[in-house]
């Protein structure tokens, strides 16, 4: 990986392709790189759909070589739907292939000239783009289709589908899984509506000829990845829960405790929770003939996905993730798992991201367009959205714009950006998160390693309440450096329990660019990258009162435990104090 | 296992002997909450070891412990008493996974609902405990749970019955009813759940 392919959509003769050198942004990859590049070249006061808006999509640091985990890739832009600098990342194959095919990151840029709308081919060949327009309003699975039918099945796929075309806030983009399929996604944010701003459906790659990317020092590198696969293999989440039943695992615990978000975050339990659990899904899935364990892209050694199969034995959706059974399921009051992974596949499908939708929902659920608990309603207005009527270009555009389009003050978002599955009443150290990410409400934001592992600001006494703020900061830092090595996220269990696992990463990265990394070095560039986003949103027009949640977290008391909200605004203000 | 023995002959009893690939049908219930009758006014670490015959690898694997809702940091701190909930999970993914842990790095997380015990202790007394098993722990705690036999209500019972396949009967090695067959046809017509408020349910492998 030596160059970023820029892509001049709005030149005279249509898009044109540029290889430049990676330059300044070289030992940068993933959010890292996507985040650099926003923050440099990106006016932080330009309209997220207009021209000077760019969107970068970059793999990880060791994405492409034989490196366990390496598949995650990055997709950064101004979000036009929170305003504010977005890094938002996916599995999938195509961090894999794009790497190998030498890219540091591919740059969308400029303004179409026409309507026209254009596919994008890349080999080893080189780069080749067409005008398609009978691609337009392709939902993503026939598009993907329709590509395997014109390149063959050795490819993989980055689109976006009708939600993307039309710029709606929620708008996704996909990323082709192993099979072919248009399963993972960069969900949130509204980063497809941002490539739809660019006239570019979808980018096709092809690493056929290419070779696997090669470590500096290959004895080393194979060491330390043997070491790191069996630190995962022997940790009980990555080598025990994730791979027997995924993600969802979370439903009946987070259930329990009163943490689960129910009926548009009006309570912490929903009695339907046991009937959409991650165990009942993986009974489910086996039993059908599809799979309770799978992973995302080659090379994955945690296989948190699965295949999920209809009641007749036929594939209708990946896995549906624990976010999206939530937010499509408690959330809304729905507990039949069939119509949840119906959803889900619609979302996928027009391209759309599964919490905004979900969320979405069940705000207009609130505002009386639909029942609680009414799956078909919630199917038809999620059609809604891939049809684009009027209804649906609101709902599109996510959870604060249906809310202020029906008069709804209970819009669980932040910086308009929904929250995920937890509720910051029930776990208020995640609110910290939510509420002070430059992301927007995401649980992803401060997810990953282990301040007792890199002690990022020094030993805190996480017994006290206070050390909430200390530890989502350390958390952010970390995650933000994760997110840069393209690594997934969910190696970050075994990363926080085994300082061994941590060290086999970090030898892992040293042994592949020949240098020597160390966890003071990931905390450096944690905080690098958590600066340029702070100082993006920042000239965008963002203050300290938009790290807050909304006004009724801390006023509306939560059952089970009839909690609020206590972190303090002045607590929150202090969380990037470093 | 002395729960059966408690459970005694307060209920109907239900026992099923199943081909082994069916007795994971089962944790649905176990998932939703099963009742046990038992010695209560102990603490929650006594009770794991004593009522659940857990022992020290299993006690290991149980890394989230809610009781009434609410998170356990302090086994020994924390008490059964009569009419208790208590929720029982392995290590769990994402961030909130390992808030919820017991004692882990990030309860600060969750202080708001952390369990925090009231008394001192209490006094031991016979009564009966609601146990959720989730996750990884179905396959061991809770298979043993439902050999020695758990009270479930008669309602759950009726829903469970009504939602098996054809397989799952064919599956069924033999079923009895307080230690009599009891034909499939009579098992599935409702009728003899009428005025039932708990049944004991017991499955074993064939």
């Amino acid at each position: 990986m030596d160059k970023i392919l820029r892509i001049d959509v709005g030149a005279e003769s249509g898009p044109k392709a540029t290889k430049v050198p990676v330059g300044e942004y070289a030992g940068l990859g993933g959010r890292a790189l996507t985040s650099a590049i926003i923050s440099k070249e990106v006016p932080p006061l330009c309209h997220p759909l207009g021209g000077e808006n760019k969107l970068v999509i970059a793999p990880g640091l060791l994405s492409g070589s034989a490196g366990s985990m390496s598949g995650r890739i990055s997709v950064g832009c101004k979000s036009p739907l929170t305003g504010g600098i977005k890094e938002s990342n996916s599995g999938g194959q195509p961090s894999q292939v794009l790497a190998r095919l030498g890219y540091n990151a591919i740059v969308l840029e400029g303004k179409p000239k026409s309507n026209d709308l254009y596919k994008v081919f890349i080999n080893k060949d080189g780069v080749k783009i067409t005008v398609d327009n009978s691609l337009k309003m392709l939902p993503n699975y026939d598009l993907v289709a329709k590509m395997k039918s014109e390149y063959g099945d050795k490819i993989s796929c980055i689109s976006i589908g009708p939600a993307g075309e039309m710029k709606m806030g929620a708008a996704s983009i996909a990323f082709t899984d192993m099979e072919l399929r248009p399963t993972r996604h960069a969900g949130r944010g509204g980063v497809g509506a941002v490539m739809g701003s660019k006239n570019i459906k979808v980018i096709v790659l092809d690493d056929t000829g290419m070779q696997i990317r090669a470590p500096k020092d290959p004895q080393k590198f194979q060491d330390a990845n043997k070491r790191f696969v069996n630190g995962l293999k022997s940790h009980p989440v990555t080598g025990q829960g994730l791979p027997a039943y995924g993600t969802n695992v979370l439903t009946n615990i987070l259930n329990e405790v009163g943490g689960y978000p129910t009926y548009n975050f009006k309570q912490g339990r929903f009695d339907g929770a046991s009937k959409i659990s991650g165990e009942t899904q993986a009974e489910t899935e086996t039993k059908r003939g599809g799979l309770a364990t799978h992973g995302c892209h080659r090379g994955c050694v945690i296989q948190c996905s699965g295949v999920y199969h209809d009641k007749d034995g036929h594939y209708l959706t990946k896995q549906p993730e624990y976010e999206t059974v939530w937010a499509h399921g408690g959330n809304c009051g729905i507990s039949d798992l069939d119509k949840i992974a119906m959803l889900d596949f619609l979302d996928d499908n027009y391209g759309i991201d599964t919490i905004e939708m979900g969320a979405t929902i069940a705000v207009a659920m609130e505002a009386g367009l639909a029942k609680f608990g009414d799956a078909d309603a919630a199917i038809q207005l999620v059609h809604e959205v891939g049809k684009g009527s009027h209804l649906g270009r609101i709902l599109g555009n996510g959870a604060a714009m249906t809310g202020r389009a029906f008069g709804v003050e209970r819009v669980p978002v932040v910086k308009g950006q929904a929250m995920p599955a937890y509720d910051p009443r029930a776990v208020q150290g995640i609110g910290v998160t939510y509420a002070t990410s430059p992301m927007g409400a995401d649980h992803t934001a401060g997810y990953a390693v282990a301040q007792n592992v890199l002690k990022v600001g020094g030993d805190v006494n996480a017994l006290k309440p206070e050390g909430q703020v200390e530890i989502s900061r350390n958390l952010q830092i970390a995650t933000a450096a994760i997110d840069s090595t393209g690594m997934c996220l969910f190696i970050a269990f075994a990363v926080l329990d085994q300082p061994d696992t941590f060290q086999a990463l970090l030898d892992m990265l040293s042994a592949f660019y020949g240098i020597s990394m160390t966890g003071d070095g990931v905390t450096d560039l944690g905080k690098k990258v958590l600066k340029m986003e702070r100082d993006f949103n920042k000239a965008a027009g963002f203050t300290p009162q938009h790290d807050r949640l909304p006004s009724y977290f801390k006023t509306e008391k939560f059952a089970p435990h009839n909690v609020t909200f206590g972190v303090t605004d002045e607590d929150l203000d202090k969380v990037f104090n470093w | 296992m002395r729960l059966s023995r408690d459970h005694g002959a307060l209920y109907p009893h239900l026992a099923f002997t199943v081909d082994e690939t069916l007795v994971s049908c089962f944790y649905a219930l176990l998932q939703q909450g099963v009742m046990v009758r038992c010695r209560t006014g102990c603490s929650v670490a006594a009770f794991l070891k004593d009522e659940l015959k857990a022992g020290e690898e299993t006690i290991e694997k149980i890394q989230s412990i809610i009781l009434d809702g609410k998170p356990v940091d302090d086994l020994e701190a924390a008490w059964i008493k009569d009419g208790s909930t208590l929720a029982l999970s392995a290590a769990m993914p994402g961030l909130v996974g390992a808030t919820l842990r017991r004692g882990g790095a990030y309860s600060s997380f969750r202080s708001a609902i952390t369990y925090h015990e009231t008394k001192e202790a209490y006094e031991p007394e016979d009564g009966v405990v609601k146990i959720k098993i989730f996750n990884l722990l179905m396959s061991g705690l809770g298979r043993d749970l439902l050999k020695g036999g758990v009270m479930v209500p008669a309602g759950a019972i009726r829903n469970f019955l009504e939602e098996r396949s054809y397989d799952f009967w064919q599956g069924c090695r033999q079923i009895l009813l307080d230690s009599a067959p009891i034909a499939l046809g009579a098992l599935r017509d409702p009728a003899w759940l009428s005025g039932k408020d708990q049944i004991i349910l017991s499955v074993i492998a064939a």
